[in-house]
């Protein structure tokens, strides 16, 4: 019987992620909407990327500790749905292996048993036929594999809860009728079933070309998907230039993360100090990455050094942020991309917008970040996507002085921004937000990145397709017609008041047009249109 | 001897009202172009927001000077009558310095003032009731003393159609908070501690006036109600049908913004002021 040791494990978490960077696109083309949704792939690999960069020093004592550092690391850089579920996998696998030197089979089946149940726990509302059901079959292979043997070979049973995960995976489409419907399998149980098994080529030496046969399987219907949003995510990452986002960790004795904090915010952009007297972390912007670095090592050792070409990052920290701000009682942090909208946000009370959105999901130490930057006392974070809000939820965690609203649009969350009265209490204001989510009715318009049929209505890739508070309603041929059919089927009517906001692929031409029409056959409707400038969607919109 | 009742222009009470309850009404100044007005007595409503809206400039608005109140006092007072002056927040107006420094100088009458905390109708709320005890009171200072208990029944709520008036005023205060932004929102401000505050940001004014009608209904039973309105009096009467289960409706007063207040509230202004029983 062979164990599995500390450095074991991290080696195969990182094969597992070398897996999913050549997977995924394909876990991105299985995305079940045709809308360029959340990338799953690219987040989940954005996540592993964190855990292994936190688990970079290796030559771990323990399998403990190195599931610990790995799942520290993950929880750091979740980013999106599948990331922050990812993570409390990651989570949950390392509070089941507390004290454990060297997996045996039966360790691995309890790290599993508590993975299944953080995984679960990072969702409000648990849906089966998604990563969790892959995850709970991975669980469940393993609980029954010790049963029925009493005692198994860790890598034994790591290829038995392979054979599960895959098997789970095949039948998610008959458990959620979207999936069947799109006729593809759920994206992040596949994002699961890849890191879970290049962990196993690593563990027993399967081959690649065994390994692929296995993974290769799963028909992917859309072909454009991988390519339409890698284009649409390199776009949205090019828009910012401020120099490089440098990171890194100052160990050291009595240290001062206010020292700290005061020496560098009044030098350097966007600069988060974190931290005790053994460790601080630093983030900060600067267009000279050396200087910072050069006065953290005058401090203490550096480690977790990570710069990066902001126009190779994904997520910034946009407005609001670039003078500390003075201490408040009650501060609104939200997420949102595109000019126009990161703009509206500021001016109607945010104090710290986090630019994030469809296929730019900011992970939870970057809500963190922000959430700090605002300096207040109490903080209201409105994601304004759905993908956004475990993420939100995850980093409130625990929090007391931190609440989400979870706004699942931008339209939600310019609603309940305008119900937010910087001078009432905290209790009143989070009952008008939340209040105010339910009274707007959302319509997005976007382009489809491919065929399929969602609810009925079919969508041949390249239409335009509008949905209604998220359920996709109409497809058609101009942006223009679809919120049109949209707003209709939102019951646009006199004494409503309509909120346009025109993407970045919107043309003001023809929005005009479509304005004067709409005047014309709603007598009494109030019809705002604002710039948003938002990527993907040509118009989102809200009805109230 | 009489206890005698005074206020400033700013209450917004209606003329007859005023009147009917013997009450002094002291006019606060509007500057337009080079020359200067007195509210509601040099200058009436509709010129002044015709004004207002079509410039040229800025109006500029001044307290009522010492001597103003001091020649009111004085005349009151003569007829060995005593005298309760309540006026507008002085955290918005020097009105209550002036009124202040008025009563200080004259040093045999007796003359109390009261700061209402208040702006427009609600002022004036306070005011009418303020001269209806006054009818049946002793002491002028039993009167000052149950006035100023009284202040934090006073409650009122103005729905703006635009928060311009007011930061060119040079008024926004906390109402700065609903500043800015491209969305068209109709902004409710009321008056806390002395001061403006901003209460919601209805998206539109149909949306507004349902909103004073449920602000105004959570703050009930009242002994008192008023709506108001600077340029479209058929808003201040739609406002005054659906509150008009509060109280009888001969009960309920319509005022309007005078040109004290009607320089911040701005056009298309309508609100609602009441005292909770």
């Amino acid at each position: 019987m062979t164990v599995i040791s500390g450095s074991d494990i991290r080696e195969a978490f990182a094969s597992g992620t070398r897996w999913l960077e050549s997977y995924r696109e394909a876990v991105n083309s299985l995305n079940v909407f045709p809308v360029p949704d959340g990338d799953t792939g690219t987040n989940m690999l954005l996540t592993m990327r964190a855990s292994l960069e936190r688990a970079s020093q290796g030559g771990y004592a323990s399998a403990s500790e190195a599931i610990g550092e790995l799942a520290d690391g993950a929880f750091w850089g979740a980013r999106g749905n599948g990331g922050v579920i990812l993570s409390q996998f990651l989570r949950g696998f390392a509070q089941g292996s507390k004290g454990i030197e060297s997996y045996e089979g039966s360790d691995l089946a309890l790290a599993l048993a508590e993975a299944e149940t953080a995984a679960y726990g990072a969702v409000g509302q648990p849906v089966e036929g998604t990563m969790l059901t892959v995850i709970r079959s991975m669980a469940e292979c393993a609980r029954e594999a010790v049963a029925a043997t009493g005692e198994l070979d860790a890598r034994e049973l790591w290829a038995a809860a392979f054979a599960a995960a895959r098997a789970a995976l095949t039948r998610t489409p008959d458990m959620l009728p979207v999936l069947r419907e799109a006729g593809v399998v759920d994206s992040g149980g596949m994002g699961i079933l890849v890191l879970w098994g290049g962990a196993l080529s690593h563990l027993t030496g399967l081959s690649d070309e065994e390994l692929k046969s296995h993974l290769d399987g799963f028909a992917i219907v859309g072909q454009a998907g991988a390519d339409e949003m890698d284009r649409a995510f390199l776009e949205a990452i090019e828009e910012v230039e401020w120099g490089y986002c440098t990171q890194f960790i100052i160990t050291g004795e009595q240290l001062s993360p206010d020292q700290i904090r005061q020496h560098l915010s009044g030098m350097y952009e966007s600069a988060v100090v974190i931290g005790d007297e053994h460790n601080v972390r630093v983030h900060l912007h600067a267009l000279d990455p050396g200087a910072p670095l050069s006065y953290g090592a005058s401090v203490g050792q550096l480690s977790h050094i990570e710069v990066q070409n902001m126009t190779e990052q994904n997520v910034d920290f946009v407005s609001g942020h670039r003078d500390a701000r003075p201490p408040t009682q009650l501060a609104v942090v939200a997420v949102t991309a595109g000019d126009g909208l990161i703009r509206l946000f500021g001016d109607i009370g945010c104090s710290v917008v986090v630019s994030g959105g469809q296929t730019m999901n900011p992970s939870v130490g970057e809500l963190l970040d922000a959430v700090q930057s605002a300096n207040a006392e109490n903080t209201i974070l409105l994601p304004n996507n759905k993908n956004i809000v475990v993420s939100a939820e995850q980093a409130s965690a625990g929090r007391s002085d931190l609440h989400v609203i979870p706004s699942k649009t931008v339209p939600q969350g310019v609603a309940a921004l305008l119900a937010f009265n910087p001078e009432d209490s905290l209790s009143s204001n989070l009952h008008s937000m939340l209040a105010a989510l339910d009274a707007v009715t959302t319509v997005e318009v976007t382009r489809a990145v491919r065929d399929s049929t969602v609810g009925g209505v079919e969508v041949a890739g390249g239409q335009f397709i509008g949905l209604v508070d998220g359920e996709l309603e109409v497809a058609t041929e101009t942006p223009e017609e679809a919120l049109r059919l949209s707003l209709e089927e939102a019951g646009i009517s006199a004494d409503l008041v309509v909120t346009l906001y025109l993407g970045e692929d919107g043309v003001q031409e023809d929005a005009n047009v479509l304005v004067s029409s709409l005047e014309s056959d709603f007598p009494g409707v109030q019809i705002d249109m604002v710039f948003g400038g938002q990527p993907h969607y040509h118009y989102l919109a809200s009805v109230e | 001897m009489a206890i005698k009742i005074v206020t400033d222009s700013a209450a917004d009470l209606p003329p007859e009202l005023a009147k009917e309850l013997e009450i002094t009404v002291v006019p606060c100044n509007v500057v337009l172009g080079d020359v200067s007005y007195k509210d509601g007595v040099d200058i009436g409503p509709d010129e002044f927001y015709r004004r207002l809206v079509s410039g040229p400039g800025f109006p500029t608005t001044s307290q009522p000077s010492v001597a103003d109140f001091q020649s009111v006092y004085q005349e009151l007072t003569g007829q060995g009558d005593s005298i309760i002056s309540v006026h507008l927040s002085a955290k918005v107006s020097g009105t209550m310095n002036s009124a202040q420094q008025a009563r200080d100088s004259l040093e045999s009458a007796e003359v109390h003032v009261i700061d209402s905390g208040m702006a427009s109708i609600a002022q004036g709320l306070v005011v009418a009731d303020a001269a209806r005890m006054a009818r049946n009171a002793d002491s002028a200072e039993e009167l000052a003393g149950k006035i100023r208990g009284g202040l934090s029944k006073a409650h009122c709520y103005f729905l703006l159609d635009t928060l311009e008036y007011l930061q060119k005023g040079g008024r926004i205060g906390k109402a700065q908070a609903f500043l800015g932004g491209v969305l068209s929102v109709k902004p409710i401000l009321g008056m806390r501690d002395g001061e403006v505050h901003p209460v919601e940001r209805p998206r539109s004014r149909q949306r507004g006036i349902t909103r004073l009608r449920e602000l105004a209904e959570q703050m009930a039973p009242v002994s008192q109600l008023a709506v108001i309105y600077s340029t479209e009096a058929q808003m201040a009467d739609d406002l005054r049908r659906s509150i008009g289960d509060m109280l009888p409706g001969d009960q309920i007063i319509t005022a309007r913004f005078g040109s004290a207040l009607g320089t911040y509230v701005g056009p298309n202004a309508v609100g609602v002021a009441l005292t909770q029983a």
